[in-house]
């Protein structure tokens, strides 16, 4: 439908459900691009307000205009700062379905914001592009609006030849005031039935040239929307895979560090002793002929014994906390394994038509035997839901309890967790009031 | 003989007391941390204090050091370090100033218990006992330079053992020799490396480990 084509294209684009819909698309534009403008007014509106609703304004002079200005310029730069991204965000994702309703176009959202905390609300760039959209709303309402007045005024003149007769019916010699029509360039008026025309032909010419004007305004607003409302732009993409990058070596060195803990303290000191007491029951046993001392030879092979069935179930434990084996079975069996170890009772959905990476297996098996040992050490939950569903190419585990609530998303726990899913950029949802129940939500790619 | 034994490991330190009771020792202490070792060897003066290098609260080197200050404070205490690793750094800490009444064992070492106990002893009378693991480390590191190429595998071999710090009749029981073979060894090793020949396991330790190490 790009006129293109033909003059009988250009006739026909007014009578398009697309011209209606972009009209809806750009009143919208004009009255968004209203209230963008109208924001700044608010400081002035709110004080003249609270200066007529406490009858100040009656008094002469006006004596609390200077300190209640004062006190409100500060407040409302200050909210303004705070509100400006979630409301931008709110207005992009109107806009967004707008126009994924009306024009057809799709623009991806923008990724959610980290927290929910005050500083989150701050540092949001996808939040503060929204805003810039949000400005942007108020020369893109230029050609949307006059877009808008035409496609509305245009049929409204072209029909002033039809109404003259109508009403123009006086007796000859009636002196009357001209009629008037609102055109893009002042008001027209017509004295006579022949002047409607005129107005017709400006009637005419504003419905062929609207949705040229709306499509004009609705392509720049697409091409804003898409900048600044989709997915992050690629700078702020590496930045955040640095941070992602940065984390993922730190937690590999942390857990290679942890591992050397472990088998230093464990494994190794249990080999180390029963390798003393083997000695030791060597000597006692001497070299040949009659055990020296038989008795003593006997308690230490027992003792080297236990230590050697000690250190099997240490390297098991750590073996089990490096990849659990079961993992290579599938994830469905892993977390049925890891339920029946829990305490609190787990009832176990998985739905999986296909296997994910190895690497998100894990990493959801993990977080998985993370939230279960949160539910059974700190909810007192008598019933914990575990549930792994697949969408797409997302994978959701949902694991649920009917403890206390009040988990902390902030907390060393699940910023743990947080960090860990953020690698291969999951997402974690967090629902746990006070007094319950808890649901958490790790979404993950099914590859990496 | 009198020992103070610091170790965190629970089981081990239990282990080593009744392995050293068993063998003659007197235990005056076992402790776990550090700290408590700096006192029990003031307060009891040992012989020799076996260490672990790794303890709380930090367990990194808290041993070593509580190692070397003793080492300053009580230069009659031996102190034999011993841990599941050896870092050939450790070793020229603790040998810095003098190699005497010291030794670094691996942990391992003690599955041995004769050879444990016979360097512990050597240590608690003044002597050295080196493990062999940093023994090899230094020879490896100073190999070139020191020209220990020079040297033929039995006289290399020979270079080890005095280097871990034992004596010509240890040597000899080593490598299932004379006294006499051994100490042709040692004076043409002396002669090769161009080091002046001394008597005295210590300053022989010493020469060799200077040399070695650079």
């Amino acid at each position: 439908m790009t006129g293109d084509n033909g003059p009988m294209t250009a006739l026909r684009a007014p009578f398009t459900t697309l011209a209606l819909r972009q009209a809806v698309f750009c009143v919208v534009g004009v009255v968004s691009a209203a209230a963008v403008l109208a924001v700044p007014a608010l400081v002035p509106a709110l004080g003249v307000l609270i200066l007529w609703a406490t009858g100040a304004m009656s008094r002469e002079p006006v004596p609390a205009v200077a300190p209640l200005f004062l006190v409100l310029f500060p407040l409302t730069v200050a909210l303004l700062v705070v509100l400006a991204a979630p409301t931008g965000r709110a207005m992009g994702t109107v806009h967004r379905r707008l126009a994924d309703r009306l024009l057809d176009v799709h623009v991806d959202a923008p990724p959610p914001r980290s927290s929910k905390q005050v500083g989150a609300l701050v540092a949001d760039g996808p939040g503060w592009r929204a805003v810039g959209y949000g400005l942007l709303k108020v020369p893109l309402a230029i050609p949307q609006g006059y877009g808008v007045f035409c496609y509305v005024f245009g049929p409204v003149n072209l029909s002033y030849p039809l109404w003259w007769p109508l009403f123009r019916n006086h007796p000859p010699g009636t002196q009357l005031g001209p009629v008037w029509a609102l055109t893009p360039f002042g008001p027209l008026g017509a004295r006579t039935f022949a002047g409607t025309f005129l107005i017709a032909a400006a009637g005419l010419a504003m419905l062929l040239a609207a949705p040229w004007l709306m499509r004009a305004g609705t392509a720049a607003d697409v091409a804003a929307m898409r900048r600044l409302l989709g997915p992050r732009r690629l700078a702020e993409r590496v930045r955040e895979l640095q941070v992602s990058r940065a984390r993922a070596i730190d937690d590999a060195a942390t857990m290679m560090r942890r591992l050397e803990r472990d088998l230093h303290d464990g494994a190794q000191i249990r080999l180390a002793t029963l390798a003393m007491n083997l000695g030791m029951a060597t000597e006692k046993l001497g070299t040949d002929g009659a055990p020296p001392d038989l008795a003593q030879a006997r308690e230490l092979v027992t003792l080297a014994h236990r230590g050697a069935k000690d250190a099997l179930a240490d390297l098991r434990d750590l073996v089990r906390g490096i990849h659990p084996p079961v993992l290579d079975n599938g994830l469905g069996d892993a977390l049925a394994t890891l339920a029946t170890s829990s305490a609190v009772p787990v009832a176990v959905t998985v739905e999986l038509p296909d296997r994910p990476a190895p690497a998100i297996e894990t990493i959801a098996y993990f977080c998985a035997a993370e939230l279960l040992a949160n539910a059974a050490k700190h909810s007192r939950a008598t019933r914990v839901g575990l549930g792994v569903m697949r969408s797409g190419e997302r994978l959701t585990l949902t694991v649920t309890d009917d403890g206390a609530g009040g988990a902390n998303p902030d907390g060393p726990g699940l910023t743990g967790l947080a960090r860990r899913i953020a690698v291969v950029d999951g997402l974690m949802r967090v629902h746990s009031p006070a007094g319950g129940p808890t649901r958490v939500e790790i979404e993950l790619p099914t590859h990496v | 003989m009198r020992v103070v034994i610091a170790e965190d490991a629970a089981m081990m330190r239990e282990g080593l007391a009744r392995l050293l009771t068993d063998r003659g020792f007197q235990v005056c202490a076992a402790v776990a941390d550090a700290d408590t070792l700096r006192s029990a060897v003031a307060a009891f003066v040992p012989d020799v204090a076996v260490v672990d290098i790794r303890m709380p609260p930090t367990h990194t080197d808290e041993g070593l050091r509580a190692a070397i200050d003793i080492r300053r404070d009580h230069p009659g205490v031996g102190v034999l370090v011993f841990s599941q690793y050896v870092e050939t750094r450790y070793a020229t800490r603790l040998l810095a100033d003098r190699p005497t009444g010291v030794g670094y064992l691996l942990k391992d070492r003690v599955a041995d218990v004769a050879d444990f106990v016979d360097a512990l002893t050597r240590v608690a009378s003044g002597g050295t006992a080196l493990d062999p693991e940093v023994v090899g480390h230094l020879m490896r590191a100073g190999r070139d330079r020191a020209g220990l190429t020079s040297l033929t595998p039995r006289e290399r071999e020979v270079l080890s053992l005095m280097a871990e710090g034992r004596s010509n009749a240890g040597i000899a029981a080593a490598l299932v020799i004379t006294p006499g073979v051994v100490e042709k060894h040692v004076a043409n090793i002396f002669a090769k490396l161009g080091l002046p020949s001394s008597d005295g396991d210590n300053r022989r330790v010493l020469a060799v480990l200077r040399h070695v190490s650079g």
